[in-house]
């Protein structure tokens, strides 16, 4: 439709004004132009670039059309190129370094750089299988395929119209790619496009909206997760703890780092890692705990880092009955200085609460939390046992295990049914482990 | 001839001198609560207090001389460096009976009213070293003895306390313990014959801890109540450092002060016999919190004491100093300074004057509020006017050669000891929301279930109120009690009282008793409230001084009127913002920022020179 408007436009220009003069106007205008662009304004001026997005689809169905009808003919031409390109990716070990030089070999072959875009097609689909879909220079190196200042358009006509559709498609396409892998372009990347498309072509276009929108993106997590990952498990699990826990007096304590032990029998014992951690709030919530009231120790609990899943358990009791909880009370002889409360039969007025009516579901206490490099009672006890060290009322208190069947006992699988029963063990054991 | 004339010479021929009006009613309603409903009690605060000629004699017998030691016996500068008071300048105070002054005669003190006390206080504060390890002596080491203690405990302890033979000291804070009762971990366990205490605990930054010889100590026993149930009460005990078991931490190294004695006093298994309770057992709460508010008001004599000679020192220097060939006098930023340094000094004075008047009144005064309001307001003037000070001597003020550093760091502490400020304007607000809160419940109740009648009511008032009410409280007009050339100012202040009596009613109508938790309100309510104290103050003080004819009176007007201008601009600003709700008078933005901060424990702005791409 767009295109309909446009081409009705055309002779209207034509008519009004000489070639030439709107010529002028054209490249008086051009500052003026790429602000009214940017700012998405809908006059007529902005008309080919609206043009390009309603065909996009168009066009691209155009090209599957006529794929298509490649196929249809005999697969002959299209279909050797392509195994030629593919060839050029299954030479030897997939590391950075061979994506180069494929790239490189294709360069050098190709001269005129006949079937660029199907070459840059084929490379953008295996970066992933190569490791380096989040590298700038290689999708620069990607870029660079494309010859220079062949698609920069020359006069207006070219420019209102599509200028080399299929190319310019392609870099929007590496573009995307990008920016789907949050990779952020660079200095080079906008050098390259501005060589091989100009300064107002669609590629130029995408690069300016992902420099846009990215810088502003960039801090949009407030708890950002390193990148990369610690590979230690150790150091993962303190990590995982530290985020969990979100306190900053919560203290991290390595209850067990991994070792192997061989006994003199022979026999290898694995000691997995414990790694816990407790806050004061929450050691001192676990000290008003009532000892006839049994804790547990639940899990594992998955935690998703990127794409890393780790898990952990819980050491924390059930919310106490409502015929057991007390009020706090402010005793009237408590602050030296001021009174803490007033004697006011006075309610807070309706219009001053400012909160959000939300149903709020009461949980018991977590009083603390662990990772461990193996999920079963043996080893948690420990961590109990750790835990009573710095909580001495721990020891009085029945801890029970409620552990349900972990990703370590699925991939084991044989006793599942066993496993998804409730373990239990009173403390008493616990501590004649200890 | 005004009115004001006429009252003032009536009331000088009903009341001769020396006899002062006499009520009976007892305890009276304090002045500065019934601020909060609107109500200003003139009779309270009008006249200004007066003593009598012959109390005038007396205490100028003490102050010559004082003033004469402070001049020419005490190393201030020497005093601050080897951050110890020498023996001999002790002495000279024992003497002259600096350690008694508010110590009955009978027990060997000076026996000197409130207001005497202030006097006094204005020249032991050219010492702030001195003068806090006075006040740690007797506005609170001994003041529990004199207050709540027995005849007996008196007649042990006060003679050799008054003479200063002994050096008293008062040990409440502990290192979990600032202002938090329920955190005082000093234990007195009843011995088995029932006849002592055993003391166990640290107490911390106590004055004079390392020099004291009686010590006032608050902690905790077991009493039980009449339920039957045991519980853990707060108990003040008077313990003799010859009872043993008692050591101190070595003298804390300080910003100011320097020269007074601050350190950690240690007990263990301290035995204290039991008629060394003062008050009752359990009733120690009470007693600490009756002498922290009783110790208030004469910072405002000593903050203005200091102030004035500050004046002097750096007038000196701006008159004298020359640059482009003026004098510093002539320049109109330092002038500035002068007017807000005379002007704060006097309005300090007067509040401390009128403070110490209220107390020297027969019955039992409640003056805690107005001593808390005397506090605040000295202690941040006093640190304005200390830095502005150092300001006009520029470079030199920062010398450590030149006394003037040494007032700033000395005066610092005065924001903080004696229950800081923001604690102490909790305490001023909170008071008088209660007071003001019991009288009006009923009323808002009422409105609240939608009593027509009052509900009308009340928005005709505030109709009335937006188009520009006429307040009429009785300080100007026919029978006003204000001179009449402070009539624009005390016009401003019955404005000011009429509207925050309005707002008051307003707050406790939108939060209840729930305002506890509303501190940045509670901030600007006794900030409103002082700045009404401060004004009265100086209206009843330059009235007086005009009424009689006092040397310079149209200086203390010029004062008058330039700060309850002022102030009444900050009133009604302040009370605008009482109106509003807290996302237009920006508090909720500053709870959030404040919670960003402190959710991260750091300053989270990125740096600017930060890039991302």
């Amino acid at each position: 439709m767009n295109r309909v408007r446009m081409l009705s436009l055309m002779p209207v220009w034509g008519s009004s004004a000489g070639r030439s003069s709107l010529l002028a106007r054209a490249a008086s205008k051009q500052n003026l132009l790429q602000l009214q662009r940017r700012s998405g304004l809908q006059n007529s001026w902005s008309v080919p670039v609206r043009c390009f997005q309603a065909s996009t689809t168009f066009s691209s169905s155009k090209i599957a059309r006529s794929v298509q009808g490649d196929k249809d003919r005999g697969k002959s031409a299209a279909n050797r190129s392509l195994t030629v390109v593919e060839e050029l990716f299954e030479r030897e070990a997939k590391t950075k370094a061979t994506f180069q030089q494929a790239v490189d070999v294709f360069c050098k072959r190709e001269i005129r750089r006949r079937g660029h875009v199907e070459f840059i097609y084929a490379a953008l689909k295996k970066m992933v299988e190569f490791g380096v879909e989040k590298d700038i220079n290689i999708y620069n190196k990607i870029l660079d395929i494309f010859p220079k200042e062949v698609f920069v358009p020359r006069n207006f006509i070219q420019r209102m119209y599509n200028h080399y559709p299929r190319q310019q498609e392609c870099a929007v396409q590496v573009l995307e790619q990008m920016e789907t892998y949050g990779v952020m372009p660079n200095k080079e990347t906008k050098f390259l496009l501005l060589q091989i498309f100009g300064a107002k072509s669609h590629p130029m276009r995408k690069y300016q909206r992902i420099m846009y929108w990215f810088p502003k993106f960039k801090h949009i997590n407030p708890y950002p997760v390193p990148d990369p990952l610690p590979a230690d498990a150790v150091d993962l699990a303190r990590l995982s703890l530290q985020r969990i826990a979100a306190d900053l007096d919560a203290r991290i304590t390595t209850y067990q780092l991994p070792h192997v032990e061989i006994l003199d029998s022979g026999k290898v014992v694995d000691y997995p890692h414990i790694i816990g951690i407790q806050s004061p709030d929450q050691r001192s919530l676990l000290a008003c705990h009532n000892p006839e009231r049994p804790v547990f120790v639940e899990g594992p609990f998955p935690l998703w880092l990127k794409k890393t899943c780790v898990y952990y358990y819980v050491l924390r009791a059930e919310l106490l009955p409502l015929e057991e909880r007390k009020e706090e009370v402010i005793d009237p002889e408590r602050n030296f200085y001021y009174p803490m409360q007033l004697d006011i039969d006075l309610e807070r007025d309706e219009w001053e609460d400012e909160e959000f009516d939300i149903d709020e579901v009461e949980e018991g206490p977590v009083f603390a939390m662990c990772m461990a490099g193996a999920g079963d009672q043996a080893t948690l006890a420990k961590w109990i046992v750790g835990l009573q060290e710095t909580n001495p009322v721990l020891s009085q208190m029945p801890v029970v295990f409620r552990l349900t069947p972990g990703p370590r006992e699925l991939k084991s699988g044989t006793d599942l049914e066993e496993n998804s029963e409730e373990e239990t063990a009173r403390s008493q054991s616990v501590n004649r482990e200890a | 001839m005004s009115g004001l004339g006429l009252i003032l010479r009536a009331a000088r021929v009903a009341f001769p001198a020396g006899v002062r009006q006499f009520r009976t009613a007892c305890p009276r309603p304090a002045f500065a609560k019934e601020l909060f409903r609107g109500t200003f009690r003139k009779e309270e605060v009008f006249p200004y207090p007066e003593i009598s000629n012959e109390e005038l004699e007396e205490i100028n017998q003490f102050v010559g001389p004082v003033e004469k030691f402070f001049n020419e016996e005490v190393d201030s500068k020497k005093i601050d460096q080897d951050a110890k008071i020498p023996q001999e300048t002790l002495n000279g105070l024992k003497n002259l009976g600096l350690f008694g002054i508010q110590i009955p005669e009978e027990h060997g003190g000076l026996g000197l009213s409130n207001t005497m006390y202030a006097r006094l206080g204005e020249i032991t504060s050219q010492d702030g070293a001195i003068a806090v390890t006075l006040a740690a002596h007797q506005a609170i080491g001994l003041k529990g003895i004199l207050m709540a203690g027995t005849e007996e405990q008196k007649k042990k302890y006060l003679p050799k306390l008054a003479s200063g033979e002994h050096i008293a000291a008062f040990c409440l804070t502990e290192p979990g313990s600032g202002s938090d009762a329920a955190s005082i971990q000093t234990r007195a366990t009843l011995s088995e014959d029932g006849k002592s205490f055993l003391l166990n605990g640290s107490k911390i930054w106590i004055s004079n801890g390392g020099i004291a010889n009686i010590f006032t100590v608050f902690a905790r026993t077991e009493v039980v109540d009449k339920d039957g149930v045991t519980k853990d009460k707060i108990t003040a005990f008077i313990v003799e450092r010859d009872f043993g078991g008692i050591s101190n931490g070595k003298p804390e190294d300080k910003l100011g002060i320097r020269g007074s004695n601050t350190c950690e006093v240690h007990f263990e298994n301290t035995k204290v016999p039991i008629e060394n309770v003062v008050g009752e057992i359990g009733g120690g709460f009470k007693v600490a919190m009756n002498i922290l508010n009783s110790g208030r008001f004469s910072m405002g004599s000593a903050s203005a004491g200091m102030l004035k000679k500050l004046i002097e020192m750096t007038a000196e220097y701006a008159c004298t100093r020359k640059q482009f060939n003026k004098k510093l006098s002539e320049f109109g930023l330092i002038q500035e300074k002068f007017a807000l340094m005379a002007q704060k000094a006097y309005v300090m004075e007067s509040m401390a004057y009128l403070t110490a008047g209220m107390m020297d009144k027969p019955g039992i005064p409640d003056c805690s509020v107005e001593a808390a309001m005397v506090k605040v307001f000295s202690s941040e003037s006093a640190w304005v006017c200390v830095s502005e000070a150092l300001q006009i001597l520029g470079g030199l003020g920062y010398m450590k050669d030149y006394p003037y550093e040494r007032y700033l760091r000395d005066c610092r502490i005065l924001l903080i000891f004696e229950g800081t400020n923001e604690v102490l304007r909790m305490y001023i607000a909170l008071t008088g929301i209660q007071h003001a809160g019991k009288i009006l419940t009923g009323k808002i109740k009422e409105m609240k279930k939608g009593n027509v009648g009052l509900a009308l009511g009340t928005l005709v008032d505030r109709l009335h109120d937006s188009i520009g009410r006429k307040v009429n409280l009785g300080l100007v007009g026919k029978d006003g009690v204000a001179h009449p050339s402070l009539e624009e100012s005390a016009t401003i202040l019955e404005k000011n009282v009429y509207y925050f009596g309005v707002t008051v009613e307003g707050l406790l109508r939108r939060f209840g008793k729930t305002i506890v938790d509303e501190q940045l309100i509670l901030k600007r309510v006794a900030d409103i409230v002082i700045n009404l104290y401060a004004m009265t103050a100086v209206i009843s003080r330059a009235s007086r001084s005009i009424s009689i004819g006092l040397r310079n009176h149209d200086h203390e007007v010029l004062l008058a009127n330039i700060f309850c201008t002022e102030a009444g601009f900050q009133n009604n600003y302040a009370i605008a913002q009482l109106g509003k709700y807290a996302p237009e008078n920006l508090d909720e933005s500053i709870k959030k920022v404040a919670k960003q901060v402190l959710e991260k424990r750091s300053y989270i702005c990125s740096h600017p020179l930060d890039r991302t791409f």
